[in-house]
């Protein structure tokens, strides 16, 4: 299991998963926008999403726990 | 393996390695970049193939532009400039002239050729101005300039945008005679007709061979019928300039029983077209030029990483960041590097590397989020293609080093401008970034620029620009944009108070709405690659994996009769490199220890 935690702040602009997703090491999880820029999360690992703890437009900071994985 | 010795191989033989392969190929990212450069490719061939057809050139015993290009230059040197230039929108939809810099006889030159299937090479508005481009161009590479010149004189009907100003049909000769002062040799190749400009673009080069149905003259057939005493045309008037013509049709002026068997001015008669081809090779290979060895510091190589994958790396969503260094690494020999202050001035990268085993410095915009960065607030993080204090300090640093040791400087561009408001301005950045200016302007080294991405507001200038006297030529990608602002931050600075005007009077806000977003798209428009290279914001949009081919015809070119040399054992900065490595981030040395 492994957390995929927030690298700076900003907005959640789009969420590409959706919980039981399958994912592969560096597929896109979210896209943060940030100083008007896309910054993409990445899974950093193979697994699936169990838990997606935020929205599409909600503001996160630094540390934020934002997906799962189991 | 070189006959030749190394200087200095504990800073040269073996750099830092730089990059890795790619994970898997962005298949979208590159066939939007490989769209454009179809497009660039179609503006290309219609140039190519406009005009009178190749076969009936042919068919008159003539060979086209391009095809004497391609005899005169070593294959695989060629780096086209200017192809789709076309800054006044001419009807023949280019400027008349071909032009770029390649090997001839083993020795990078400039070439210029005039396109004999457009107006038999007549000047044309937008000529002088890509002609004065080429002529720069040599002076600031210190290389000799080559003609196939093939000129009918001016396009009578567009003689008030052809022949006077400042920049106008005469400027070249002034410009070839600046060569010649400077010692850079123009070396010309003459076929058919070339009257009155014509004639003076032959004549002012340093060597002169001619093609044996070629003429030069002071005014043309149609200039010695002479003007009408009239004012004006009518019958009697327009037959005797039949008659004159007819006369001056089967004798042109200033063929070669004259210039080469009375005045002399021809150098040498050529049979053939291709004849004259191999006389200015022969030219060519009377010039003093380098041995490259003389400066290199290792073998070639090539980058470890092939540049095929510039296009899955630089990304045409201009909101996502890629990592310049995997940028870096498809450029550079052997994918080896030495960064200066990698620590400092975190937006930007500055450092030398090989090309063809010849050491160049580089200047490049880094991407993505810097945090706590910039130093000089905790109100708001850095972001990278803007320009801080720390960034714009170092460049000024780097390119003073480079100007010392006399390296060469490649500048890669992707840059949304220098940071703003009261916070920015009390960390200097105005004056740091004019003295970035006068950093670059106290060098005497060429340096070429490429727009890889981004080239906005006042960091497009400073980050060696088209604008600096330095820059020999700068060149773009089909991910290029150049605009003084994006569109829709213009579409806000110029609309923003209409809007809040309309609401206040109770308007709908849809003509506004409407008027902003025609603005956005007109600065998307005026922002593509076609459109830069036609207007001449760049000389030129090159495709991803011909980036490499630009840089080492530029490195090599420099090269090959340096103004001023550095021995390799006395310069500094590769020494500044690793003594600040060593001792302030990696903190290696004896003492350390």
């Amino acid at each position: 299991m492994a957390n995929i935690e927030c690298p700076m702040s900003g907005k959640v602009w789009k969420i590409l998963v959706k919980v039981g997703d399958t994912i592969a090491e560096d597929d896109e999880v979210i896209i943060l926008e940030a100083l008007k820029m896309e910054n993409p999360i990445f899974a950093p690992e193979d697994g699936v999403i169990k838990e997606i703890n935020v929205k599409e437009g909600q503001q996160v900071t630094e540390g934020d726990v934002l997906v799962v994985l189991e | 393996m070189s006959e030749f010795g190394y200087s200095m191989p504990r800073y040269f033989a073996k750099m830092d390695d730089l990059g890795n392969p790619i994970k898997k190929v962005n298949t979208k990212n590159a066939e939007e970049l490989l769209a454009v450069e179809a497009e660039v490719d179609a503006e290309v061939n219609r140039i190519k193939t406009g005009g009178k057809p190749s076969e009936k050139v042919n068919a008159g015993g003539e060979w086209t532009a391009w095809q004497r290009i391609d005899y005169l230059v070593e294959p695989g040197t060629w780096c086209p400039l200017h192809t789709i230039y076309d800054p006044t929108a001419n009807e023949e939809g280019t400027t008349g002239v071909i032009d770029g810099i390649g090997k001839v006889n083993g020795k990078w030159v400039v070439v210029i050729a005039s396109d004999n299937k457009y107006l038999a090479g007549a000047w044309i508005p937008g000529q002088a101005d890509n002609i004065t481009r080429v002529t720069d161009m040599a002076k600031r590479m210190n290389l000799p300039l080559v003609w196939i010149l093939n000129c009918s004189g001016v396009k009578l009907s567009n003689q008030e945008e052809v022949y006077p100003n400042r920049i106008g049909g005469g400027t070249p000769f002034y410009r070839h005679n600046e060569l010649e002062q400077l010692g850079l040799p123009v070396i010309v190749g003459i076929y058919g007709t070339n009257p009155a400009g014509g004639g003076y673009h032959s004549i002012s080069p340093t060597i002169l061979i001619a093609h044996k149905k070629a003429n030069m003259a002071v005014g043309g057939a149609g200039i010695v019928g002479g003007m009408s005493p009239k004012g004006y045309v009518d019958e009697e008037a327009a037959q005797s300039l039949i008659d004159a013509t007819r006369g001056f049709k089967s004798t042109p002026p200033g063929r070669v029983e004259i210039h080469h068997g009375v005045t002399g001015f021809f150098r040498e008669v050529a049979e053939s077209e291709e004849a004259v081809l191999d006389a200015i090779k022969k030219y060519v290979g009377a010039l003093p030029a380098y041995n490259p060895e003389f400066f290199r510091v290792a073998d070639p190589a090539e980058p470890k990483f092939a540049g095929e994958d510039l296009r899955t790396i630089v990304l045409t969503n201009q909101k996502r960041a890629y990592d310049i260094y995997e940028v870096l690494a498809r450029l550079f020999d052997n994918s080896e590097h030495m960064e200066y202050k990698p620590d400092y001035g975190l937006e930007m990268y500055t450092g030398i590397a090989k090309i063809d085993g010849l050491v160049c410095g580089f200047v490049a915009n880094k991407q993505g989020i810097l945090k706590n960065y910039p130093e000089y607030t905790k109100d708001y993080i850095g972001v990278g293609g803007k320009l801080y204090r720390q960034g714009l300090i170092k460049m000024s640093e780097f390119v003073t080093l480079c100007n010392r040791d006399k390296l060469p400087i490649v500048w890669i561009q992707d840059t949304t401008g220098i940071d703003v408001g009261d916070t920015a301005e009390s960390a200097e950045l105005l004056g740091l970034g004019q003295s970035l200016i006068y950093s670059i302007q106290n060098t005497d080294i060429p340096q070429m620029e490429i727009t890889l991405r981004k080239g906005t507001a006042a960091a497009h200038y400073v980050l060696g620009g088209p604008q600096g006297a330095a820059n020999a030529f700068s060149i773009g990608t089909a991910a290029t944009e150049i605009n003084v602002m994006h569109g829709e931050t213009a579409a806000a600075a110029m609309y923003s108070r209409r809007l809040v005007k309309d609401q206040d009077d109770g308007k709908s806000l849809d003509g506004t709405i409407a008027k902003m977003n025609a603005l956005i798209q007109d600065y998307a428009e005026k922002s593509r690659p076609i459109f830069c290279a036609k207007k001449g914001f760049v000389d030129e949009i090159v495709k991803m994996p011909a980036l490499r081919n630009y840089i080492q015809a530029f490195v090599g070119g420099v090269y090959q009769n340096p103004k001023s040399i550095c021995p390799i054992h006395q310069m500094i900065t590769p020494r500044t490199i690793k003594d600040y490595m060593d001792v302030y981030v990696n903190k290696s040395t004896v003492r350390d220890n």
